[in-house]
């Protein structure tokens, strides 16, 4: 059994609860333990302290990895931006002047930070701790027969360097792969590899721009798979492409309307548990995925 | 167009803007432009321009800029600069310098993160999470010791300090 403190962030237990309980279910019955982090705060995401102060995002960064350290545990987070915003922040926080500085402000709240607690992303626990024999082993309802395209989430990707945790160089293959250990047909387009758009400012600085951008991808989904879902790994990708769906649908002749999971609501599904508590909360109805889940 | 000619230049504005020398050997290559979603924006976000005009000391168009907040913090341009530039962190590094510079560019969730620790009403969905079968988090809000350590922790940084009115009451 391995061990991890759970780190939610903001939006997945605030919004898209059904995700964090598909991840409560689903990671224990594959061995893998996970413990609430009483007192946590928001990561911080990009556009907040790492906008404005230095200082104040690595001390942030630091409160929230502190009290995994404090118990001994490495973090594993789902959230893309929190992934992205707690891994700079562990690199950064090598430098070892930016580290006392850091201890200097954390003393302020009673806390202290040596760099040892890790930040790992649910799907590199997934593939890398688990491994994808076992999720294959250990499910008892399968996608087969559904084809399904995957979203790679930018902020487990790049820089490759502070974030990555493919295991080989080249295309990354890690959600395809876990994808494919459920028994769906996973298919690939020519613009699997774009970004989906949803996250930081650009949607608030040229809406019109942002939606293009994802209606790009989805005409692409669209005219080149018998994609039946699509499958993300992070609360940012599955919001944005669920939601948005229904305005671009409203905006142009084209309809979309293709699912959007998360891939532990996936796994919590063929590991037996019940939708009306791990994929309940959608934009675009789920339900013709979830009935073929058999 | 960049124009000199109009442009009053600081010189070493850089090193104001950004705690990393790697910024000198940007090129010019737009390899951070060629992967950017923002740069479908409009005004588009132009990274390798920014790096010019904060090497040029141009700090009037710096200051003026809004495109460095249309970032979707992909990391994208990070992967692919072949000079190490960390442009990414280029565009969050020139966001907090206009921050320092001008208290109007203060992004509010600082504030609420201050308050309540989180840009989301996480201990406040009780009802949502009750309708998945989910019941409340260990939040920060539960331990007003903690609350109160780290409102104490981030009123030692220099956002919070000087501009403290902002965030009492
Ligand atoms: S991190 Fe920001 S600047 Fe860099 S490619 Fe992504 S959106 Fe563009
Ligand atoms: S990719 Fe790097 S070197 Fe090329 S223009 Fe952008 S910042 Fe400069």
């Amino acid at each position: 059994m391995s061990k991890y403190g759970l780190f939610l962030g903001c939006n997945t237990p605030a919004l898209r609860p059904d995700v964090e309980h598909a991840i409560r279910k689903s990671m224990p019955q594959l061995g893998v333990d996970l413990v609430d982090l009483p007192g946590f705060v928001c990561c911080p995401a990009f556009g907040t302290f790492p906008s404005a102060d230095e200082d104040a995002q690595l001390a942030t960064n630091a409160w929230n990895l502190s009290l995994g350290e404090a118990e001994g545990l490495d973090l594993a987070v789902q959230c893309g931006s929190c992934y992205s915003s707690l891994s700079m922040g562990s690199h950064l926080l090598k430098d070892p002047k930016k580290l006392t500085r850091t201890n200097e402000l954390l003393a302020k709240g009673g806390r202290s930070f040596k760099g040892e607690s890790k930040v790992r992303h649910m799907m590199d626990v997934l593939y890398n701790d688990v491994g994808v024999d076992k999720i294959s082993k250990t499910i008892t309802k399968s996608l087969k027969g559904l084809h399904g395209i995957v979203q790679f989430p930018c902020h487990t990707l790049y820089p490759s360097e502070v974030v990555g945790f493919e295991p080989d160089k080249g295309p990354p293959h890690v959600l395809p792969d876990l994808l494919e250990a459920l028994g769906a047909t996973v298919e690939h387009y020519s613009l699997e590899y774009q970004c989906c758009g949803g996250a930081g400012g650009f949607h608030k600085a040229d809406a019109p721009a942002a939606h293009n951008f994802l209606k790009s991808k989805l005409d692409a989904i669209k005219t080149e798979t018998k994609a039946d879902f699509i499958v993300v790994s992070c609360i940012t990708c599955l919001m944005w492409m669920d939601v948005q769906q229904k305005p671009l649908s409203e905006a142009g002749e084209e309809t979309y309307n293709i699912p959007v999971f998360d891939y532990n609501q996936l796994l919590a599904l063929c590991l037996g548990a019940p939708a009306e508590q791990v994929a309940a909360i959608s934009t675009i109805n789920r339900d013709a995925v979830i009935e073929k889940i058999k | 167009m960049i124009d000199l000619e109009q442009s009053e230049v600081i010189p070493d504005m850089w090193k104001d803007v950004f705690d990393s020398e790697d910024i000198r050997f940007c090129f010019n290559c737009g390899s951070c432009i060629s992967v950017c979603p923002a740069s479908n924006a409009s005004p588009p976000l132009l990274i390798r321009r920014l790096a010019r005009l904060v090497l040029l000391g141009l700090e009037d168009e710096l200051l003026d800029e809004d495109t460095p907040w249309s970032c979707v913090s992909c990391s994208r341009c990070e992967e692919v600069c072949p000079m190490g530039v960390r442009p990414f962190e280029l565009g969050l590094a020139i966001r907090r310098w206009q921050v320092r510079n001008d208290e109007t560019r203060i992004p509010p969730s600082i504030v609420e993160l201050y308050k309540e620790g989180y840009t989301q009403p996480v201990s406040k969905a009780v009802a949502l999470r009750a309708s998945v079968g989910l019941g409340e988090l260990p939040t920060i809000d539960k331990y007003p010791e903690m609350l109160k350590g780290y409102q104490d922790m981030l009123m030692a940084t220099d956002v919070v300090s000087n501009n403290d009115y902002m965030f009492k009451g």
